[in-house]
């Protein structure tokens, strides 16, 4: 203060920067947490919202409000024992989906990358190549032919029978996740993790004896883990979000995933808003449970998929 | 492997092929395919419906260029090491996490007529008559492409923030000794060096822009008087509504040579995304 006003106007001396400097990076970070405030009540508040009114019973429904007018579970239980939408069956049917998309792409994956990654055999990278190609290609008719397939696969005929019912839940749950068990970017981001692991670990295991198999399963699976790991928590979500694919395919509604049967659920409540609220609210939980438990990994994962 | 490799062959290879071929034929699925050479093609440039919907996809790409910016002005925001940041990165990413169909139905509440949206746009004084904006001809398309860029921008921050962690810190610094201003160093030093980042991104959103379809599809089903209706909003409708699928696939095929094309354009734009940092 002192140095700066005098008429002679001397230079700052090295504290008086420093002081300066420091009042500028406390306005900064003031801005900063502004911004970054603002920003996140924009993208939260909308999901706070919606909870707070799917806990409300009576008033206007679509006001803006920071607390529910009313509290109640009224409209929780309206889903659970909602006639036409099967909401327990949906719970069940995604958490089938889910177990068997993420852990059938994960194996597949972590299967198929080896030999790609550690494996001497003609034409290998070829091979490689050609499975990222198909990343890049168009694939806009891709619903249209693998509805196609589906049918051509017998998946979605009705059958009848003893076993009737039992054949047809498990071929409405095939038809719903085989068309994306394999998938491209998992191949590539464990066979990165693969890479990464020292080839004379494998020769050594060669050498004692080990067959392929074995050293996949004891060697590269936990050395790879955290990648793995990553992989299965975007798979999560990716199987659990999905709803377009389910929805195309002609499936009665017992079979639809909870993403797909919400918007049947908005179709049934058209006149409790508040009752396909809860159900929304119930439909995200699961995954910010595992998004917040998983984030760690879940951001590698995101950031591997890009650095590669 | 195999398996794998079966699976990707049959669900993967053989639509881009099938999917192709489907484009030069008549398809009902019930009976086989029937050549028609470039019918369906003609047919499409007379189709005012299918030209609405490319013209709506096009418009889309507006969000491109604001989604970009945002997000890496976000990342520099997150990439600053203040406590508690770790709360604001993982706000931001919750929409991210969320399925389609809850984001479209929570935006579709929040812009009714007497939701929280016109609530704020009114007292900012945006708004006089209150009205859902997604009831309105003029603006539904802006209305989804807002919720578009809410949900996609912890994506790319994320992505971005991978980015700023390659860039050499040395050299930030050495600008601003120079004497350069933040937003020279940010010009000159940063943004070359993240344009990896910026061309993977911007091809990312721009691909999705042009195939955008979950948020019309829960949203506005292509209306209010087809305002929203996109490109591929056209080819799900005539493949499973009208049951056209040659017709379908041969919009699709369509589809997949323009977001090429503006691919290619990234590509140019961002000179490869060879970093010259």
């Amino acid at each position: 203060m002192t140095t700066s006003s005098s008429p002679v106007r001397a230079a700052p001396s090295a504290s008086d920067l420093k002081r300066r400097r420091a009042r500028r990076t406390r306005l900064g970070n003031a801005a900063a947490y502004l911004v970054l405030g603002v920003i996140a009540v924009i993208t939260l508040y909308p999901f706070y919202w919606t909870f707070i009114t799917s806990l409300e019973n009576t008033g206007n429904i679509y006001d803006a409000k920071l607390l529910p007018g009313s509290l109640s579970l009224r409209n929780y239980a309206a889903v659970f024992t909602g006639t036409t939408v099967p909401f327990w069956r949906m719970v069940v049917n995604s958490l089938v989906i889910c177990a068997a998309g993420v852990g059938g792409s994960v194996a597949l994956a972590a299967l198929a990358a080896y030999p790609l990654a550690k494996m001497r055999f003609p034409g290998r990278d070829a091979v490689f190549i050609g499975i990222l190609t198909l990343m890049v290609l168009p694939n806009e008719a891709g619903l249209i032919v693998n509805y196609v397939t589906t049918i051509k696969l017998g998946l979605l005929q009705v059958h009848g029978g003893p076993f009737g019912d039992a054949l047809n839940t498990v071929s409405g749950y095939a038809a719903i996740v085989l068309p994306s068990l394999s998938s491209i970017v998992g191949l590539f981001l464990i066979r990165q993790a693969y890479l990464g692991i020292p080839q004379e670990l494998i020769e050594a295991a060669r050498i004692d004896g080990a067959r392929e198999l074995t050293i996949w399963r004891r060697v590269m699976l936990p050395l790879a883990l955290p990648t793995i790991v990553a992989f299965a928590i975007l798979e999560f979500v990716a199987f659990w979000n999905s709803f377009l694919w389910a929805r195309i395919l002609p499936l009665d509604g017992q079979m639809l995933p909870l993403s797909a049967g919400l918007l049947n659920l908005s179709g049934q409540f058209s006149t409790n808003s508040r009752a396909v609220m809860a159900g929304a609210v119930l439909t995200v939980l699961p995954i910010l449970v595992v998004f917040l438990f998983g984030q760690r990994y879940f951001m590698r994962g995101l950031e591997g998929a890009v650095k590669g | 492997m195999l398996p794998f490799l079966v699976l990707l062959a049959v669900y993967h290879t053989w639509p881009v092929l099938f999917g192709t071929y489907l484009a030069f034929t008549e398809y009902n699925v019930i009976s086989p395919p029937r050549f028609v050479g470039l019918a369906n093609f003609q047919r499409l440039l007379h189709d005012d419906q299918f030209w609405s919907g490319v013209v709506n996809s096009l418009k889309y790409l507006m969000v491109v260029p604001v989604l970009q910016l945002a997000s890496i002005g976000l990342a520099m925001l997150v990439n600053r090491p203040l406590p508690g940041i770790g709360f604001f990165r993982t706000a931001y990413y919750v929409p991210v996490v969320t399925s389609f169909a809850v984001v479209g139905l929570i935006w579709t509440w929040m812009y009714q007529q007497d939701g929280p949206v016109t609530f704020v746009l009114q007292h900012l004084g945006l708004m006089k008559e209150p009205h859902s904006l997604l009831n309105d001809p003029g603006k539904a398309l802006y209305a989804v492409m807002f919720v578009t860029l809410w949900k996609g921008i912890g994506y790319y921050m994320v992505l971005y923030l991978a980015g700023l962690q390659g860039v050499p810190k040395d050299q930030e610094e050495a600008a601003e000794m120079d004497g350069a201003t933040r937003l020279q160093v940010f010009w000159h030093v940063t943004l070359p060096a993240l344009r990896p980042t910026v061309l993977v991104c911007s091809l990312l959103s721009t691909i999705s822009a042009i195939k955008v379809f979950e948020e019309v599809y829960v949203m506005t089903s292509g209306g209010p008087v087809g305002s929203t209706y996109t490109a591929l909003f056209f080819t799900y409708a005539k493949a499973f509504q009208d049951f056209q699928y040659g017709y379908a696939a041969a919009a699709g095929l369509v589809i997949a040579v323009i977001s090429l094309i503006f691919g290619a354009i990234n590509f140019r734009l961002t000179r490869g995304g060879r970093s010259d940092a």
